[in-house]
């Protein structure tokens, strides 16, 4: 008796996976009609836009490049003045605006003025590029080989004095020196949070090899980053090539200043 | 005291228009005030063509080839912008007096240097003047004056305007020699197997050094310019050879066993590093430019190849090791300490160091591996601050760099015209041309001046 329960037990069995079999061939068929009726409305227009999301795409991470150094400059190209210009206004003075003085004022004695040799050159801001000619003067169409402009600043040599010609009679060497320093100035060894800093003046003499030397601070732009670099870009430098042969000093003293501009 | 308060009274006043470049005189010596922050320009130079100063019919062949190399020379420079010949004033120039000033530093040539000169063949010889003006400087316009005389060929009159453009790009750019004279070795193969050449820096001039009929690789030249290394294979195993320029053939180099490739020169001549798998894996070794007091620097697992040594100190190497999986560039001091990783990601060899000891060129795959674009390209490194570069862009896969003397200009290896060639470019990626045309040329090496 028990060996037929058992096979009753087989029998129940059979007939479940038969039901199986069934719901899933079932299932199969309702997927294969669902899919042909829900998709016959497609046809071939599968790429077109609506439906879908396009994928953002971001180029290529930022590389960083070196910015360009060389600043976009606006010389104007004529001799001339400019059509319009303006005059500075006349100064009109008051006749009867006489100070009175007061009375029972203690004067005060003066502090004591610092003489000409205690006296350091003050850093003066930079001025902001201006692409219009200030009164008086023509756009400049051509300068001089010694001088230099850029970003509203123009710079040239000037000689006070007999004897030291060595910058307008030798502006070549100027210029190769000026520019040999720019190249070996690597702004990153700045620090990163300085946006803009005083003016750093540095130092040193050239000998007859063109070897520098004698590379001092002259005035520091109190940014300590920024007065190590300027003196590395010195130090990098071998040689700004052998001196004019034809220079009669064994050497030549030079101030070269730096402004930092982030 | 006087004369220092007028000094100071002018900086001021100079100071106020940010014009501080003054002179003051002191007892023997100039000063001279300049500054920077004002970017680094060109310099505008005019270069019309020499004049003939005879009536030798040779001279417009002459003239002809050494007009070119001079144009091109210092346009290859990389300190010069050369103004247009179609905006130079009429009439030839062919000495001082022929020289208007102001038609030539005046728009439309607005130049700041005139080059001129004649050139004269007469018998056998030819001789060449020439000069170097600074036209905005009428008082003393005069920077150089030279003259040459050498057998009239247009291969000496070729050598003549190399060094006459070498002499202009020392004086105007720095001190910093001109690469006119200098010459790049590479790799050629054409017929089955590979050969060491040579060819003048543009290009002009392909000569084969060895003749060897086996494959020869990764040539290295001296820094006096005496002798070239190189990888050779013998039949059975890759050592290192030695070719003298002053015998003009092989000279006798031990060998060490295993595969030995990569020479690499010591800035003062007296060592080679070198890669060796004599003890089983590659490793870098150093050894006596004669062969002698061979010894060991680095000891890891995987491999370490293509060693560089820093051109300015001698007392480091880049290398390539590829002891954490992929190839990278490595430093190390030339006594095996202080490795240092130079790249972090992705597949970079063949680094170079360049003269000055401050960057490292290498060719790098930035992102390596399934689904990476798989592009090889060039890159310079500030090794102090490890900031990089990417000179190359697009450009098939270039690799071997390698770095002219002056730091100006890096050759290297290039498939993007279709075959592997030879180009060169400016170091700041710009300018980029090929040297070489025909059969399959790489692994460029720049001799050291």
């Amino acid at each position: 008796m028990d060996s037929g329960e058992i096979f009753f037990e087989h029998d129940r069995w059979g007939k479940n996976l038969a039901w199986s079999a069934a719901l899933h061939a079932g299932f199969t068929l309702f997927v294969v009609i669902y899919a042909w009726i829900a998709g016959s409305g497609h046809g071939t227009n599968w790429g077109a836009g609506g439906g879908g999301s396009a994928m953002g795409v971001t180029l290529v991470a930022n590389i960083p490049l070196p910015a360009n150094p060389a600043e976009t400059k606006s010389v104007l190209a004529t001799e001339s003045k400019g059509l319009s210009q303006s005059k500075p206004q006349e100064k009109t003075e008051e006749p009867d605006a006489v100070p009175i003085p007061e009375k029972n004022v203690k004067v005060k004695p003066k502090p004591p003025q610092p003489t000409a040799t205690q006296r350091k050159p003050q850093p003066q801001p930079v001025e902001q590029a201006q692409n219009q000619i200030p009164y008086g003067e023509g756009g400049q169409v051509s300068n001089h080989y010694s001088m230099f402009s850029a970003a509203g600043a123009t710079g040239g040599i000037a000689v006070s004095g007999g004897g030291g010609d060595f910058g307008s009679r030798y502006a070549w060497y100027v210029q190769a020196m000026t520019r040999k320093v720019s190249e070996n100035w690597l702004k990153y060894e700045v620090d990163p949070r300085i946006q803009s800093a005083n003016r750093v003046y540095i130092t040193f003499d050239i000998d007859r090899t063109g070897r520098p030397s004698h590379i001092q601070v002259e005035q520091s732009s109190n940014v300590p980053s920024l007065d190590t670099s300027a003196v590395r870009a010195l130090q990098r430098i071998d040689t700004f090539g052998p001196l004019p042969s034809d220079y009669a000093g064994n050497h030549v003293s030079v101030e070269y200043w730096f402004d930092y501009k982030r | 005291m006087n004369r220092v308060l007028e000094g100071n009274k002018l900086r001021i006043a100079l100071m106020i228009s940010t014009v501080l470049m003054m002179a003051l005189p002191s007892a023997a010596q100039d000063w001279i005030k300049t500054g920077t922050g004002l970017g680094v320009e060109r310099i505008r130079i005019a270069v019309p063509d020499f004049k003939a100063s005879s009536q030798d019919p040779r001279n417009s062949d002459l003239l002809r080839m050494f007009n070119e190399t001079l144009w091109n020379d210092l346009n290859n420079a990389g300190i010069f912008e050369l103004v247009s010949k179609s905006f130079y004033p009429l009439g030839q120039v062919g000495a001082p007096a022929d020289v208007k000033f102001e038609s030539w530093s005046a728009p439309p040539p607005n130049s700041a240097m005139l080059v001129f000169g004649n050139l004269a063949a007469s018998g056998n010889n030819v001789t060449v003047q020439g000069w170097l003006d600074d036209v905005k400087n009428t008082a003393n316009p005069q920077v150089l004056a030279k003259q040459y005389t050498d057998v009239a060929n247009n291969q000496q009159v070729r050598l003549i305007a190399h060094k006459f453009a070498d002499e202009i790009i020392f004086r105007l750019g720095g001190g910093i020699n001109g690469i006119a004279e200098t010459q790049i070795y590479f790799v050629h193969g054409a017929t089955g197997h590979k050969e060491i050449w040579g060819m003048d820096y543009d290009g002009a001039n392909q000569h084969p050094i060895t003749t060897l009929g086996t494959i020869s690789l990764s040539p290295h030249i001296s820094p006096d310019g005496s002798r070239l290394a190189f990888s050779s294979f013998n039949g059975s195993s890759w050592e290192i050879r030695m070719f003298s320029f002053d015998l003009n053939r092989l000279v006798s180099f031990p060998r060490f066993g295993g595969t030995n490739t990569s020479p690499s020169w010591s800035p003062d001549g007296t060592k080679l590093a070198f890669s060796s798998s004599r003890s089983g894996d590659s490793e870098i070794y150093i050894v006596d430019q004669s062969g002698g007091n061979l010894h060991r620097l680095t000891n890891s697992r995987g491999p370490d190849v293509s060693p560089s040594w820093n051109r300015k100190l001698g007392s480091e190497l880049a290398w390539v090791s590829g002891r954490t999986g992929l190839p990278r560039i490595y430093t190390m001091g030339t006594d095996g300490t202080n490795v240092q990783e130079m790249i972090e990601q992705g597949y970079g060899v063949s680094p170079a160091w360049s003269p000055n000891g401050q960057f490292l060129v290498f060719s790098w795959m930035r992102h390596y591996g399934a689904g990476a674009p798989g592009s090889e390209d060039i890159y310079i490194m500030d090794v102090a601050s490890k900031q990089w570069v990417q000179l190359t862009h697009d450009g098939g896969r270039n690799d071997f760099p390698s770095w002219s003397p002056d730091g100006r200009h890096i050759v290297f290896q290039s498939n993007r015209s279709g075959s592997l060639q030879i180009w060169t470019m400016l170091a700041d990626g710009s300018n980029q041309k090929p040297l070489t045309t025909s059969g399959n040329n790489s692994e460029p090496d720049w001799s050291w001046k």
